[in-house]
């Protein structure tokens, strides 16, 4: 009943949100009409179908080619991870680069290496790989050993064990990997024909409409690329709702579980090593079999030859200091605001469920939107300054991290929400007795899972909109045909976000050890 | 009950005969295991001697944390042991689990949540690598034995903990075992629930006559259904006494309240306790 009663609540308030759409589209309230009515957005949309038909079947088909192959790799990888734990550690570096990487800086790359739908696919693949793998390590890791031992009693071994019990039990897990993962292939297809100057495709119209800046038809393809990544998520999310009967939630545990081993000092230090140097094999080895010529296609040491050695080089590193200095603030201050926003509210939430029901939606609605089709739409809400780059970084780490932060807050018991409040607590003790420390993990947890997407947002306007740091570094290097600049800015931001990762996981740890807490997985 | 694999029907005696000749059962020769972990060190058992001639119904009681389980384990191959020897059937559990001479059921009856009641009974097929197609009367007649005639194709999450329990009783059937292990299957069902199945198990082991070892806690269900109760007491495991059952099969609820039964209990309990 309860669940029955909040839904209704939650589409109310869909619907009084796009009521307030309208009237506001109608009056020209925001940015001189940047936000039009979505009746006009529809009617657009209607002049414009005859375009449409190409560019999403474009779109669909490289997004699901690449979300095929890049699952049943990721599924057969999370397999190998589970039987032989060794392998997770010697792949960790890959595992994160891939979840690190902001695809639009990787996007020229492929278009340089690979050609005709290459690069969407496998663009789209990477984007599926870290979500579909590690759901898949996850779900056969939480197998019932009870089970296992029923088949074990019966002479049954490791692989009979994987058979009958752990494949089937991880299904509901791959899935809602799957669920999660389906949007992100919509993303990585559109970014990838960004740069690939391809005719067909949601990103190509939506580069060839940019100049025009008609904010009708911009819409319409936004909430086209919207509803396609909506329906993809909807799609599995059905598929799962079907197979278990019990949904799950919207977020997904991105740590990889650490194997327990039994290995020397020595075995780990290996593995360690292995594990750095492998991203940097992977990158030798696919530069060296896509067989192109060195001129365009860099390896590590090609990048290091450009960075440090070349005559060009002391340019080419100022042009980059450069860059960084103009994205990194931005980033870094559009992640604390969105971040201590979505803090703030979540903990305020606590005490007015309502704020939850009416951000909710939005939240989830900003989440399946693909970055690239919001960036222009905020460009036309707030032009072409800074302001563009820190709203879209705020926004995609508020929703995030709220979602997260209220899902944490919600697991603390009833009961012990109540307990100070039984002793006469203020609501400020109450916050800070309970719902702040309730709410830190998962703050921690947030802001390592959404800084690949702060810089991925930051980089994707400044390559649209702002003409600044590194996006646009990246998209002049296009321009000039600088090869070593596109590596070079693709590995430098590649190593950024891992970086950036890991210091964040160092200071949760050493926080939460300092506060007594547990980290969240 | 035709459709019972022929094993099932021999006469008991028969089977005894047979038994004696080739000395086999359960047998557990001065076995030892210590559970090593990080620092700690847990002596599970200490030269634990435990005998089942073939066709025999052993019940194994003792507080809990004597290492009944364990024992039970090491039997099944699932844990690795310190010392001593173990035989199953004449053979290492690794090759009497691997040949499908056991059946075994839980306490929780850690039934498969995706597959039907049929499918479920039919797991350790799959196991062994037999067809389960060709069991298909085996499974009907089993189904049938426990009582859940038309529950066939339920999934275990729409049926009860008694109906689950009996599902995994089928499970532990379904190869038709010389050598039958049950580690307190009954452990989760309340005391009227569990005597009925007391009843119910009897009547199934005496149909197949195979060689029963039970784990309980519970004195009654040791008593009611055992031919011997093997005491054990903990730190570290051990055996303290094997006392003989004299009361006749089948044996009926009406045994729960006659006064040899309870003086029997009293003593067994007596044992238990230390006193
Ligand atoms: N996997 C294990 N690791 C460490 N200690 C264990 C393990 N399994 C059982 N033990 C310990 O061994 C002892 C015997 O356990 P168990 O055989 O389960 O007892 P019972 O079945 O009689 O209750 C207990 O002290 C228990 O804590
Ligand atoms: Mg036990």
């Amino acid at each position: 009943m309860a669940h029955e009663a909040s839904r209704a609540g939650m589409i109310r308030n869909v619907v009084v949100i796009v009521a307030l759409w309208e009237i506001i589209g109608r009056l020209g309230l925001v940015a001189g009409g940047a936000l039009p009515a979505p009746s006009g957005i529809l009617l657009q949309l209607w002049a414009d179908r005859a375009d449409y038909p190409q560019h999403v079947l474009a779109t669909v088909s490289g997004s699901g080619l690449g979300f095929l192959i890049g699952n049943v790799v990721a599924v057969l990888a999370g397999l190998i991870f589970v039987l032989m734990p060794a392998t997770l550690r010697l792949l960790r570096g890959v595992n994160i680069a891939i979840f690190a990487l902001p695809p639009i800086a990787i996007a020229p790359i492929l278009n340089l290496t690979l050609s005709g739908m290459a690069p969407r696919v496998t663009l789209a693949a990477l984007g599926v790989y870290f979500v579909t793998m590690s759901a898949t390590v996850i779900g056969l890791s939480q197998y019932d050993t009870r089970s296992g031992d029923v088949v074990r009693a019966y002479g049954g071994g490791n692989w009979m064990v994987m058979r009958l019990v752990r494949l089937r039990g991880a299904v509901p897990d791959v899935l809602s990997g799957l669920r999660i993962a389906a949007p992100n292939a919509v993303l990585g297809a559109i970014l990838a024909e960004f740069g690939g100057g391809g005719r067909w495709g949601l990103g190509s119209y939506l580069l060839g409409s940019l100049g025009r800046g008609d904010p009708f038809r911009l819409w319409g393809i936004g909430l086209v690329a919207t509803v396609i990544a909506g329906l993809s998520y909807a799609v599995f999310a059905i598929i799962s709702e079907r197979v278990l009967g019990t949904t799950r939630s919207v977020t997904l545990n991105t740590a990889i579980p650490a194997p327990a081993s039994a290995l020397s000092p020595i075995g780990r230090l290996a593995l360690a090593c292995g594990a750095v140097l492998l991203p940097f094999v992977a990158w030798w080895a696919f530069v060296t079999f896509t067989g192109v010529p060195d001129m365009i296609a860099k390896t590590p040491l090609g990048v290091i030859d450009y960075l440090f050695v070349g005559d060009q080089s002391a340019i080419a590193r100022q042009k980059l200091i450069a860059a960084l200095a103009e994205t990194l603030p931005v980033a870094f201050v559009g992640m604390v605001c969105g971040l201590g926003f979505a803090f703030l509210l979540a903990v305020l939430a606590q005490m007015s469920p309502a704020v939850i029901r009416a951000v909710m939606p939005i939240a989830l609605f900003t989440q399946t939107m693909p970055l690239v089709a919001l960036t222009p739409l905020l460009v036309l809400l707030v032009g072409r300054g800074y302001a563009v780059t820190m709203w879209i970084t705020i926004s995609v780490t508020f929703f995030p991290a709220f979602v997260l932060l209220v899902q944490g807050i919600s697991r603390v018991p009833q009961s012990v929400l109540d307990l100070p409040r039984a002793y006469g607590a203020t609501a400020w003790t109450e916050m800070r007795k309970v719902s702040i420390p309730a709410a830190l993990p998962y703050l921690f947890a947030a802001t390592r899972l959404t800084v690949p997407r702060a810089l991925l947002g930051v980089m994707i306007a400044e390559w649209l909109a702002t003409g600044t740091g590194l996006g646009n570094l990246l998209n002049q290097s296009r321009g000039y045909l600088d090869y070593g600049m596109i590596w070079t800015v693709a590995s430098v931001s590649v190593l950024l976000s891992v970086a950036i990762y890991y210091a964040v996981l160092e200071v949760e740890r050493a926080t939460l050890k300092r506060l007594g807490m547990q980290m969240v997985e | 009950m035709g459709a019972l694999p022929s094993r099932f029907l021999q006469p008991i005696t028969n089977r005894s005969a047979r038994a004696a000749a080739r000395g086999e059962g359960i047998s557990l020769t001065g076995v030892s295991k210590t559970y090593r972990g990080r620092g700690t060190e847990v002596e599970a058992l200490r030269d634990l001697n435990l005998d089942c001639p073939e066709g025999s119904f052993t019940a194994l009681i003792g507080p809990s944390g004597c290492g009944k389980s364990t024992a039970l384990r090491i039997s099944l191959g699932l844990e690795s042991h310190d010392g001593g020897t173990v035989r199953v059937a004449g053979k290492t559990p690794a090759e009497a689990t691997r040949s499908g001479l056991t059946g075994v059921a839980f306490q929780d009856a850690a039934l498969l949540p995706w597959r039907s009641v049929r499918k479920n009974i039919a797991l350790p097929l799959e196991v062994l690598r037999r067809d389960p197609r060709a069991h298909e009367e085996q499974i009907a007649g089993l189904i049938r034995l426990v009582g859940l005639d038309g529950y066939e194709n339920a999934l275990p999450g729409e049926l009860s903990g008694g109906m689950r329990q009996r599902v995994a009783i089928a499970r532990s059937l379904i190869t038709a075992p010389q050598v039958l292990f049950l580690d307190e299957p009954f452990g989760a069902l309340d005391q009227i629930r569990r005597r009925s199945m007391n009843v119910e198990l009897q009547r199934i082991w005496l149909e197949t006559g195979s060689t029963a070892l039970l784990v309980t806690h519970g004195i009654d269900e040791a008593v009611f259904l055992a031919d011997r109760v093997v005491v054990m007491h903990a730190n570290p495991g051990r055996v303290v006494a094997v006392i003989d059952v004299p009361f006749e099969r089948p044996r009926t609820p009406d045994l729960f309240s006659m006064p040899e039964f309870h003086r029997l209990a009293d003593h067994i309990a007596e044992v238990l306790h230390g006193t």
